[in-house]
């Protein structure tokens, strides 16, 4: 006889395998890095507690991102190329309104005997603040000004960030522990060391305006954009007059211009020196500003400024396009001759700002006043001296900050434990474009806007413009997201047969076979929806993100073990799509656990129930079983068809085993509420019915 | 390629009523292929074994499943070793050579078939398999147009068609292609009618003695494999 020469392989237990899930593009975007997808996923299903642990994690101030994010990650979702961008700030929004995010954080523990100061109380110092005090060092964060928090305060508008926010944060970092030493203003960095300081983290911010450096701008009535903000945002109410004109494109000009409009000056206008599609502001801001009747004027600049009987008339010069400069903006030209006047009762100067007085701590300064770090320790050239934010980047947005702050935190760290700076590699990020073929099949489902405030209504007061999702709207669309990188793969080519079927079921055409026979499931096309993996009939295909297949046999586990101790019969199973399960009360009309034991099973998406979980459910007890899926409103294609086909191929099983097939029926969560009740209320009765005569039998024998 | 389907499970049941711990073994090539007896189709049975013992407990019995690379190579069933012992018999639900070369393997062992082997065949679409191929070990294919007059005619004629389609249907199915009709099409065609025209003679069953066997080995010349 021969000998073996054949390794056993062991391959995992389902149970045990792990997540190959890839950064979708949308975290890869986020400079927080924040986990978006699955937040987005545990919203969908109706998890808000869940989703909004998931933000905390990795986002020391969600709440304030939920209101000011520039989203990076709406500009990277791949759904733009299917529809339009999930709209992830809204979702996220939602989730700290609706989840409460009020909760008291409970004061870190000082676990190192360093301290640190963090000099500004931007969001870059906040951040540092709260990663470094949960690391267990003793923080202490000056500000030169009465409150704290910065730019979020001095400089953006309250009709796009309320002062609760900032607030409750502030609370939270003082419950944390953090030290905030308000009207501070730090003269030396000698003074901080003396103090027993092991580090110092600069984030003084970008505060400075930059001039524009044309005759007459120190005329009354000239002010410039963060100084006018400023005074706004810290009580005061400027009074500018009827006619105003913001000169600039960027987020504080148009920040300027709105918060002029609020104050009373009905008539603004936004001088550009280039086209919209160059403007810098976002592109929701510049419209916003336009529904509110501001006029922007294009390829306009100002050359000169004169004060006359109480006006300002201002000269202006008539641009055209040019080259383009090194980052690709075309480059505005003055048209010779073109010049032409215009009056106004006050001019704001929004044209960029740079840090003010970083120079006086003695740290090395570069182009535009703006702090001078290296880019791996943040470390600037005197020692333990770190600066980040705008007033190492020049004026960025809070998340950058945020982001800013969050490395900063961990390299102050890794300089008080005398640790070599390095940045652990994450997770590999997916990347690659939808194919068109793709795309074509995939369901097309309108992105739904977070409501606004009527542009009349709004321009009245400082009252938030942006309004929160009902949870009908926010999971509805949460339920959009495509679930980039955790879709299915072969993770057994060993034990793949190369039989086909997933490449004969996927209604998106993902899998292909190459040249030598080998099937691929690329990652970038799949839409993680299951099927194939539900059909492998060897059972090689896995989803890279295993929880969201694996949690079926959790739950089913969790509903037997409550029927077993529950006093209802018959005990009904019910696979219940989970998305879209709670923002349409179908939930209610299905969970009437009192009249008759029926117990849910939540599932993510119904393609993913194996014939193998039904007959599971009849074997610990189940005396009927039922299947909810969406319908038609399912996100997915085919799921309808495909739970069919097993239903049917269970109801097969059944017939053998000895059991009615009436106990397997499949509802449709998409039908009126009143239809569903009765379909579900005629299935109890049948299985009461079913039940009842299989006890009187088991009686007759006995 | 085989293709089987799944026994029914009442004559499953019914074999293994005497024995205790069964050892569910499935297959990765063919029957995985054709979906009967795939490492999913082996957590089925279980499943369903499982439950009908649930609903009726007058037998009771062990069920453990472990499904091989390929049943009908003798290494892959070496892995089987471990996995025996204690085992009171094992269903086997690979095609019929599987079952015999585990049985060959453990022979104190009583090995079940899970499956009834059907057919060599191709898969058609998703789900569908037909029979083309009856291993008749005398292949005519090059004269019939590529299509298999032995197994894709009821009758399995050399000379047809017979009197019996009817718009190109079988007159045993109308469902089904009479398979002379394909062949003369292909024939015409390629422009191979003359084929068509020819007589082929009554075939010589003696060319098939079973069982068959085939050696393939190189550099040994007939009678010196023993030298």
């Amino acid at each position: 006889m021969h000998t073996t020469r054949i390794e056993t392989k062991h391959y995992p237990k389902e149970s045990k395998l792990t997540d190959h899930s890839l950064m979708p593009p949308c975290q890869a975007a986020c400079p927080l890095h924040m986990d978006i997808r699955e937040y987005v996923d545990l919203v969908a299903q109706g998890k808000i507690m869940e989703a909004l642990q998931v933000i905390r994690s990795t986002n020391p101030f969600p709440s304030i991102c939920a209101y000011v994010c520039t989203h990076a990650c709406e500009d990277a979702c791949r759904r733009c190329q299917v529809d339009s961008a999930v709209s992830i700030k809204a979702i996220k929004r939602f989730a700290l309104e609706f989840g409460g995010d009020r909760m008291i954080q409970a004061e870190a523990k000082t676990t190192h005997a360093e301290k640190v100061a963090i000099v500004g109380s931007g969001p870059a110092g906040l951040a540092c603040a709260y990663y470094l005090r949960n690391m267990g060092y003793e923080v202490t964060v000056f500000e030169a000004h009465s409150e704290i928090g910065g730019m979020l305060r001095v400089g953006i508008p309250q009709y796009r960030l309320p002062r609760e926010v900032l607030d409750i944060e502030e609370q939270r970092l003082i419950q944390m522990g953090v030290e905030i030493r308000t009207n501070t203003r730090v003269v030396s960095l000698d003074l901080l060391f003396e103090m027993g300081y092991k580090a110092v983290f600069i984030t003084i911010g970008a505060h400075q305006s930059l001039r524009m450096g044309i005759e007459g701008e120190e005329s009354a009535g000239v002010i410039d954009g963060a100084t006018f903000l400023r005074e706004v945002n810290l009580g005061l109410k400027p009074s500018l007059g009827n006619k105003v004109a913001v000169v600039g494109g960027g987020n504080v000009a148009i920040d300027a211009a709105r918060t002029a409009l609020r104050l009373g000056s009905s008539d603004v206008t936004i001088l550009y020196r280039r086209t919209r599609t160059e403007m810098p502001a976002a592109e929701t801001e510049i419209s916003q500003a336009l529904e509110e009747d501001i006029r922007i004027e294009f390829l306009s600049a100002p050359v000169k400024v004169q004060r006359e009987s109480n006006q300002l008339k201002v000269t202006c010069i008539k641009m055209e396009l040019g080259e383009s400069d090194e980052k690709g903006r075309r480059r505005p030209v003055p048209i010779e001759g073109s010049e032409y006047y215009a009056t106004f009762d006050s001019v704001i100067t929004a044209i960029g700002q740079t840090p003010q007085n970083a120079a006086e701590f003695g740290v090395r300064t570069g182009r535009g006043s703006t702090i001078q770090v290296d880019p791996q320790t943040l470390i600037t050239n005197k020692v333990g001296v770190f600066a980040g934010g705008d007033a190492v980047t020049g004026p960025a947005t809070v998340v950058e900050a945020l982001a800013a702050g969050k490395r900063a935190a961990k390299r102050i760290d890794d300089y008080a434990q005398h640790r070599y700076p390095l940045d652990k590699d994450g997770v590999a990020a997916m990347d690659g474009e939808l194919s068109s073929h793709t795309v074509e099949k995939i369901r097309k489902i309108e992105r739904l806007e977070p409501p606004v405030t009527s542009s009349k209504k709004r321009a009245k007061d400082f009252k938030p413009v942006e309004q929160v999702y009902n949870w009908q709207s926010a999971t509805n669309e949460a339920r959009r997201c495509l679930r980039c990188g955790m879709g299915a793969e072969i993770l057994f080519q060993d034990k793949c047969a190369s039989c086909l079927t997933c490449l004969r079921v996927c209604p998106y055409d993902v899998p292909y076979v190459d040249e030598s026979g080998t099937i691929h499931i690329p990652s970038e096309q799949c839409q993680a929806c299951g099927i194939c993996i539900a059909e492998c009939p060897a059972k090689a295909i896995v989803m890279r993100k295993p929880s969201s297949y694996l949690h079926i046999n959790d739950e089913l586990e969790h509903a037997i073990r409550s029927f077993s101790k529950s006093e209802f019969k018959p005990s009904i199973i019910g696979f219940c799509c989970q998305y879209g399960l709670f923002g349409t009360g179908t939930l209610a009309n299905l969970w009437r656990g009192a009249k008759a034991g029926i117990w849910i099973v939540p599932v993510l998406c119904v393609a993913k129930i194996e014939p193998g979980h039904i007959l599971r459910a009849f074997e610990l007890g189940a005396e009927g079983v039922f299947i909810a899926g969406c319908g038609e409103q399912c996100a997915r294609e085919n799921t309808n068809m495909w739970i069919g086909q097993r239903s049917a191929k269970v109801r097969k099983a059944l017939d053998e085993i000895g059991l009615e097939q009436e106990r397997l029926t499949i509802f449709n969560t998409g039908e009126q509420n009143g239809e569903l009740t009765n379909k579900l209320d005629e299935f109890t009765e049948t299985i009461s019915r079913l039940f009842l005569a299989s006890v009187l039998m088991q009686e007759v024998k006995r | 390629m085989i293709v089987a389907e799944p026994k029914p499970l009442d004559a499953i049941r019914q074999m293994i009523a005497p024995y205790s711990k069964v050892l569910i073994v499935g297959c990765g090539t063919c029957v995985t292929v054709c979906g009967a007896g795939g490492e999913r189709e082996v957590s089925f049975l279980h499943d369903k074994l499982r439950l009908a013992q649930a609903k009726n407990p007058d037998s009771i019995h062990n069920y453990f499943e472990y499904t091989v690379k390929r049943q009908c190579d003798p290494e892959f069933i070496d892995l089987l070793d471990a996995k025996t012992e204690g085992v009171d018999a094992i269903i086997s639900l690979a095609c019929g050579i599987g079952v015999q070369a585990i049985a060959e393997h453990f022979p104190d062992i009583p090995v079940l078939p899970g499956v009834n082997t059907t057919f060599n065949g191709m898969a058609s679409e998703y789900g569908v398999w037909d029979e083309r191929c009856a291993t008749c070990g005398d292949c005519c294919l090059d004269e019939t147009g590529g299509i298999c007059p032995i197994t894709r005619c009821t009758k399995g004629i050399l000379n047809g068609p017979c009197a019996g389609p009817k718009n190109g249907k079988c007159e045993v199915s109308k469902d089904m292609d009479c398979a002379w009709m394909l062949i003369y099409q292909r024939l015409e065609r390629l422009g191979q009618m003359d084929k068509m025209r020819r007589y082929y003679p009554a075939r010589n069953y003696q060319a098939v003695p079973r069982p068959r066997r085939i050696v393939v080995k190189s550099n040994v010349a007939a009678g010196e494999e023993n030298a």
